[in-house]
């Protein structure tokens, strides 16, 4: 077998599992979250959605429940996660996928451009800049997702638990907190969903490997060496191709 | 046929002995200070130098067009089928969004429940064959209630009987059914309908969130849907070119 033709294990079956949970939940969350928010002024989905989700669960108060047992057991999952795997994957992830200075998302916004426009056939005799791990696009997609996730989550929780623990009416402050947690977790939302319909279009049709990656955990050194020639290099370095 | 509840007022009638406060406020065992009711008084001078004092009945609507429920963001205000305005306090998380989208200023946030209050035409008491609370109570029967659907009711022969007007406005004009009469006397200012200014979050989310949410969103999908039509075709001409390549 030639360097080219070998398969390496990149993910481990637990990495593997949590996205896929995560994807579920999310798809869940979707499902729900849009049918609970039903005034016209505020709803984004067609009132048919509100009205069948609603009628599915018997009511909003029976969707809201279901929205926020989803929603707290993605957290907790993703909780008992973090604490017992922060050494070994999640803070490697961080470190890798996170883009924190201005200049890293100059390089991570460049080289998405570069991609995308490939995809039209424009900018053919601009190359992709070599990509480590991750690239551009999923460094700025991850960080936007970890970022919007953890306004989902506050805002989220305040929803639903700040009725029920505060006074609404003995301080204004907790009504107008609600109302923008509202507008927070929806912009969240839309922020992933359009990050989401790109991730979704690679994995599906750009790079079918990458979504095999996330089945078996394993990618061939070719695509690796295609893609992420930078992480290709780290990889010989370490002699692990 | 389906019913659809109105509440009469005849002005003429009043006397504002509050009786109909009185008792929606033992109805609902709303807190100090708060009713779902009210009798407003417009005092003026009319043209012969003469002062007068008008006196409206007044409560929640029950608009046609309601925008308390299309300002609700959980569906805690809804509108049943025989056009009650109601309000859900299971699923009210007392965020206010709806008080200042009521233009009659219906709404408010109870302080002992910290859900919305408002006028429900006591649905309770109705949907056992009982009258509302104030219209019960009314010494002057200056409130008359029931189905203008039913021709044999007693609001559908009053309607017919004399000339009713509704609190609208050329701003506001949401489909009130609440009607009153006032023997042909202008409607006062003090008692028409108020746009008032809606909550910021509010406002964001409808104009600035949810459109640019969809923009966003319908961008992507058009961006990849065609993406992905043209990677198709460059499929499409690679095999193409490859057949007749292996033809030759």
């Amino acid at each position: 077998m030639n360097d080219t033709d070998q398969m390496i294990c990149v993910r481990e079956k637990k990495t593997i599992r949590l996205h896929w949970f995560n994807a579920l939940c999310w798809l869940l969350l979707l499902a729900s979250g849009f049918g609970i928010i039903s005034g016209d002024f505020v709803r984004f989905a067609p009132t048919f959605w509100p009205e069948l989700m609603q009628g599915l669960f018997g009511g909003n108060d029976n969707l809201v429940l279901a929205h926020i047992i989803v929603g707290i057991s993605w957290v907790a999952v993703f909780v008992f996660f973090i604490l017992f795997n922060f050494k070994g994957v999640v803070f490697p992830f961080l470190k890798k996928v996170l883009v924190l200075t201005p200049m890293a998302a100059f390089k991570d916004t460049w080289s998405m451009v570069v991609t995308l426009a490939h995809l039209f056939g424009l900018m053919k005799n601009t190359p992709v800049p070599p990509q480590g791990r991750y690239n551009g696009a999923q460094r700025l997609l991850g960080t936007m997702i970890i970022f919007c996730s953890l306004l989902i989550i506050v805002s989220g929780l305040y929803l639903f638990f700040g009725p029920q623990l505060l006074s609404f009416s003995e301080n204004s402050f907790y009504g107008i907190i609600f109302r923008w947690a509202l507008v927070g977790h929806a912009s969240s939302v839309f922020l992933v969903i359009i990050g989401l319909i790109a991730h979704i279009y690679f994995a599906l049709i750009e790079e079918r490997e990458s979504l095999e990656a996330m089945k078996s955990g394993n990618v061939s050194v070719e695509f690796i060496k295609h893609h992420n020639a930078l992480w290709y290099e780290e990889l010989k370095q370490e002699g692990k191709v | 046929m389906t019913k659809k509840y109105v509440m009469l007022a005849d002005t003429i009638r009043c006397i504002d002995c509050k009786a109909c406060v009185v008792a929606c406020r033992a109805e609902w065992e709303t807190p100090m200070g708060y009713s779902r009711d009210w009798v407003k008084q417009a005092e003026f001078v009319k043209e012969d130098g003469s002062p007068r004092v008008m006196l409206f009945p007044g409560r929640c609507q029950h608009c046609d067009e309601a925008p308390c429920i299309e300002a609700c963001p959980s569906g805690a205000a809804y509108k049943r089928e025989d056009g009650m305005v109601l309000q859900d306090n299971e699923i009210c998380s007392g965020c206010e969004l709806c008080v200042p989208a009521c233009p009659y200023d219906a709404r408010w946030l109870n302080p002992e429940t910290n859900t919305i209050s408002k006028c429900t035409f006591c649905q309770p008491r109705v949907d056992q064959g009982l009258q509302p609370a104030c219209v019960q109570t009314c010494v002057g029967r200056a409130l008359i209630f029931g189905d203008m659907n039913d021709p044999s009711s007693e609001v559908s022969q009053l309607l017919k009987e004399k000339t009713w007007v509704k609190l609208t406005t050329d701003e506001v004009n949401i489909g009130p059914n609440h009607y009153y009469y006032t023997a042909g006397e202008a409607l006062p200012d003090e008692v028409m309908p108020k746009l008032h200014d809606r909550h910021l979050a509010g406002k964001v989310m409808e104009n600035v969130v949810n459109p640019v949410g969809a923009i966003g969103i319908g961008a992507m999908l058009l961006t990849f849907v065609g993406a992905g039509v043209l990677k198709m075709i460059g499929r499409r001409n690679e095999v193409s070119t490859s057949e007749n390549q292996e033809d030759k």
